[in-house]
């Protein structure tokens, strides 16, 4: 028989009482002063849990009011405010819904209401609708125009510069000022109805632009245009890589 | 709108440029959470550095072998302090290691830690130290005599056999070593690069990145307190020694820097939608912190200036105290650089809005638990630990060693 000391050095024995020791130290902890329920993520939740089940059931969603409000329900449901919730704009209404007589949901009646989601904002997505609330019909209350519940502009408006303001202005300024939006835009008379589902065109080709800035333009408006070799200028790219159309300028 | 809102907001407005979420306003993983990274990867890099030695077998920064050791022990020990200090209720940091959640990577982080302190770096300290203890424990009387015995846990073992096993053993453990390291480091740059929500993080590289920068700075490290702390000693800077070393940190700072022109290429060539808020931030916010110290000062100034005493060999081969300032100067920069490197990293990740669509300011508290004062505690502590570790456990007989190259012979103990 091997004697057990000399079979593994000294050295190593220590350091393994010691590591045992440790490894012992940290099993009985977790195993035997760790009283098992403690170890169970069931006893952390336990108390959220029945903190969460005792909160009051504040929204009832939309489809519960298709009940008693059928009309506005499917009106809501066709038009652009098919993806907001009734119960965005009146607030929490089970209690509503559970003792209409007594409890009446928040209409938001008031002008400053609408534009938190409408009132102009660079950071909202491009086509969002948006309107500068201090100068869009002041006064009224929005609702008196436009049907919350199916809102589209009550007239059709006239002019272009109803909804794309800013770049009515801008052109109304710039070296383009003379052109109508029409020459460069084809608009179908629905755009102005509804501008989403029906879009107007845009130019696609340099040509298009030669049409008046080309060496050999004929256009009538063509007549004070600066001329560019359309062959050279601007090699493949098209114009409005290089020149806004609404605001075209040259830096010379 | 009340008051107080009023109030509030007034405040922290101009902080904010464009669009953003309101949670993202203040920045919750402030200045300790960039000196963590940055102490574990000096823990990381340096062990690499003394497995030159004992694995790669390099016998020229054999006088760096002891010291990166106990670079690494005392900067290890300060490392999770970052952290628990970060947490809302630091008392309560050991439940996590009472009851292990194995699905969560920063859970875990008890566990990478106390296996890289116990199974790797005490242990090859011990066997590098054990004959030392011993001597020393003769040496001393009293008090000392007995803490001696103790670190020894009272072996007295100094046959040939014991050393040889010391020496077998001290091999095993750096060669399990390397990849622990790598685990230690590459584990916190995984914390980061996991965060799917986030783009400025959410790369497989950052890990990679995270490891060869940590080999930079410990490197690096190990080298200036070299530079310094020997003189200090009484002893004499061994040149072949410091140009080994730095010819290491030279090759590791090219591969660092490659690796992270690949992920900004990577980046760029992808153009994914976050690309613009993304340069918007490195041109205005991290302007000075990234283009300026990480990139240019922290890498690509040390490399010139390193490879100027290359190209120039001759030059610079005459004159020691010319090369010395160069690569102080060098090793001094890269530490200025790999700290940018976590700043960035850490501080960029939470800069821009998840929207894309803005930038917030991080504005650095000066006192209490998350301010610059108690951070700057953090990074002098390792300091001052380190010199506790050298005054128990002196190196100096390996330091002073000015052959070098000799295969380390006339040191008597383990560790050579
Ligand atoms: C059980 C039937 C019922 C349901 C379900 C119901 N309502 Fe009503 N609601 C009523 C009745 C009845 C009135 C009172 C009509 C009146 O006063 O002329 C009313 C009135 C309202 C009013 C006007 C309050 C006022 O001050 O005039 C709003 C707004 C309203 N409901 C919203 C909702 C919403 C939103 C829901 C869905 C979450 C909903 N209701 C579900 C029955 C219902
Ligand atoms: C965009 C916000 C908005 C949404 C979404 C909305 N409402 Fe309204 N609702 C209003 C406003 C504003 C009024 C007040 C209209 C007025 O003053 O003429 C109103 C009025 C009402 C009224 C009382 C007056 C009336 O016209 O009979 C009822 C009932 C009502 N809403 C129910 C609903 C229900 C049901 C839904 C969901 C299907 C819904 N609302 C969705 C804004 C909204
Ligand atoms: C919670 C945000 C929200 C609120 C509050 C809200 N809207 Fe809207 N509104 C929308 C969305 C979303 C659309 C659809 C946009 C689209 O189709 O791209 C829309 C579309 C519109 C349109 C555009 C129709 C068109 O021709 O393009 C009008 C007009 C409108 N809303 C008026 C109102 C009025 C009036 C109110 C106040 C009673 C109101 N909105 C409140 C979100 C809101
Ligand atoms: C006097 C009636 C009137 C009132 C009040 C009014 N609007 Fe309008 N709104 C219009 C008309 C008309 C248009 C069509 C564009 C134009 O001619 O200005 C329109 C267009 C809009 C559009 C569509 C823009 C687009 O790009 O499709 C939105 C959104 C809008 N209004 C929101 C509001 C909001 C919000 C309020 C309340 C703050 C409001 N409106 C008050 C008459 C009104
Ligand atoms: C009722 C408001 C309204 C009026 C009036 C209107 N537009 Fe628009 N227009 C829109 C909206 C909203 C969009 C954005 C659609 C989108 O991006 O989804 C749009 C988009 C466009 C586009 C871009 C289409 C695309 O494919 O990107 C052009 C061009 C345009 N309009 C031209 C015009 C011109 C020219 C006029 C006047 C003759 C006009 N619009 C009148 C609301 C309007
Ligand atoms: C000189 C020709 C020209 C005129 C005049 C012009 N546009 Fe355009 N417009 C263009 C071109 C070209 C584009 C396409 C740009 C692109 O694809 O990037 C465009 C794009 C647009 C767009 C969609 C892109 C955007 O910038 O939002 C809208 C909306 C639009 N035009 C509206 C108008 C309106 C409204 C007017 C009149 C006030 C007008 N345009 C006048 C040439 C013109
Ligand atoms: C219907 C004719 C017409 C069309 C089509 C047209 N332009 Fe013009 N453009 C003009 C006229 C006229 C001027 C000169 C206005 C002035 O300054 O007197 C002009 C001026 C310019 C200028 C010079 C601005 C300066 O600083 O001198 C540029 C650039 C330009 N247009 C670009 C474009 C581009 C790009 C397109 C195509 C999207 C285009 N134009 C389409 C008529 C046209
Ligand atoms: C690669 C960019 C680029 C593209 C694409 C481009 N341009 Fe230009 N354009 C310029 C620059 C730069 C100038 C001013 C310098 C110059 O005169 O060459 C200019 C000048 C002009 C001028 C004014 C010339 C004058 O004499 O004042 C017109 C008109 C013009 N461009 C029209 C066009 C038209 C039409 C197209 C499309 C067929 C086009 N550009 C495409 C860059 C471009």
């Amino acid at each position: 028989m091997v004697k057990f000391p000399e079979k593994i050095p000294d050295s190593l024995a220590r350091l393994l009482v010691v590591f045992l020791a440790l490894v012992a130290a940290g099993a009985f902890v977790v195993l035997v002063v760790i009283p098992r329920p403690m170890k169970d993520v069931r006893l952390q939740w336990a108390d959220d849990i029945k903190r969460e089940q005792a909160k009051p059931v504040r929204y009832a969603g939309f489809h519960v009011c298709v009940e008693c409000h059928g009309e506005i329900y499917e009106m809501k449901k066709k038009g652009y405010h098919r993806d907001l919730s009734c119960e965005t704009c009146h607030g929490p209404a089970k209690a509503h819904t559970e003792d209409p007589d007594k409890v009446k949901p928040v209409i938001p009646a008031q002008r400053a209401f609408c534009p938190l989601c409408h009132a102009y904002n660079p950071s909202r997505p491009r086509g969002f609708p948006q309107i500068n609330p201090v100068v869009h019909n002041p006064l009224k209350a929005c609702a008196s125009c436009h049907n919350p519940h199916d809102p589209k502009p009550p007239t059709t408006p006239k002019d272009c510069s109803a909804c794309h303001g800013e770049i009515a202005r801008t052109k109304a300024v710039s070296h383009h000022v003379m052109l109508a939006c029409t020459t460069c835009h084809e608009v179908p008379r629905q755009h102005k109805i509804s501008p989403r589902s029906v879009k107007p065109s845009k130019p696609q080709t340099r040509e298009f632009c030669g049409k008046c800035h080309a060496k050999d333009a004929r256009d009538k408006m063509a007549k004070d245009a600066p001329r560019v070799d359309l062959s050279e200028h601007g090699e493949k790219y098209v114009c409005w890589q290089c020149h806004y159309p609404h605001s075209p300028e040259v830096e010379n | 709108m009340n008051h107080d809102l009023m109030r509030q907001l007034a405040e922290i407005l101009p902080r904010i440029q464009g669009f953003i979420y309101p949670n993202e306003i203040e920045i919750h993983w402030g200045m300790l959470i960039v000196v963590y990274p940055y102490i574990t990867g000096v823990v990381a890099g340096a062990f690499i550095l003394a497995s030159l030695v004992k694995v790669f077998n390099v016998k020229e920064v054999q006088p760096l072998y002891r010291l990166s050791l106990l670079t690494a022990l005392a900067y290890l020990l300060v490392a999770p302090m970052a952290l628990v200090s970060h947490l809302g209720h630091p008392e309560r940091f050991y439940e996590i290691l009472l009851t292990p959640n194995t699905s969560s990577a920063m859970a875990m982080f008890g566990f990478v830690y106390a296996w890289y302190l116990m199974a790797v770096l005490l242990l090859e300290i011990w066997f590098v130290h054990r004959m030392d203890m011993i001597a020393l424990a003769e040496q001393h009387r009293g008090a000392m005599r007995f803490v001696y015995r103790a670190l020894s846990l009272y072996s007295r073992d100094t046959s040939e056999r014991a050393v040889a096993f010391d020496h077998s053993a001290l091999k095993v453990i750096t060669i399990v070593g390397i990849p622990s390291a790598f685990l230690l480091h590459g584990y916190v740059g995984f914390i980061f690069g996991s965060v799917k929500a986030n783009p400025w993080w959410s790369s497989v590289l950052i890990p990679i990145v995270f490891l060869f920068s940590a080999i930079v700075s410990g490197i690096a490290l190990v080298i200036l307190l070299y530079m310094i702390i020997n003189p200090l000693a009484g002893g004499k800077i061994n040149m072949k020694c410091v140009d080994k070393a730095v010819d290491f940190l030279f090759y590791a700072v090219i591969v660092d820097f490659s690796l992270e022109m690949v992920d900004f290429i990577h980046r760029v060539y992808q153009s994914e939608e976050e690309i613009k808020i993304l340069s918007e931030m490195v041109m205005n916010k991290l302007f000075l912190s990234l283009v300026v110290i990480q990139v240019l000062l922290g890498m690509l100034l040390p490399l010139t200036l390193i490879s100027i005493t290359k190209i120039f060999r001759k030059r610079f081969g005459a004159s020691e105290d010319l090369r010395k300032m160069v690569y102080f100067l060098s090793v001094l920069l890269i530490q200025f650089g790999i700290f940018a490197t976590r700043w960035n990293v850490v501080i960029g990740g939470q800069m821009f809005s998840k929207s894309f669509r803005g930038l917030t300011t991080y504005k650095m508290e000066f006192g209490g638990l998350e301010g610059l004062l108690y951070a700057l505690g953090l990074l002098i502590l390792p300091l001052v630990i380190l010199t506790v570790l050298l005054k128990i456990l002196p190196p100096w007989k390996e330091m002073k060693e000015l052959r070098g190259g000799a295969a380390g012979g006339g040191l008597e103990t383990a560790g050579s």
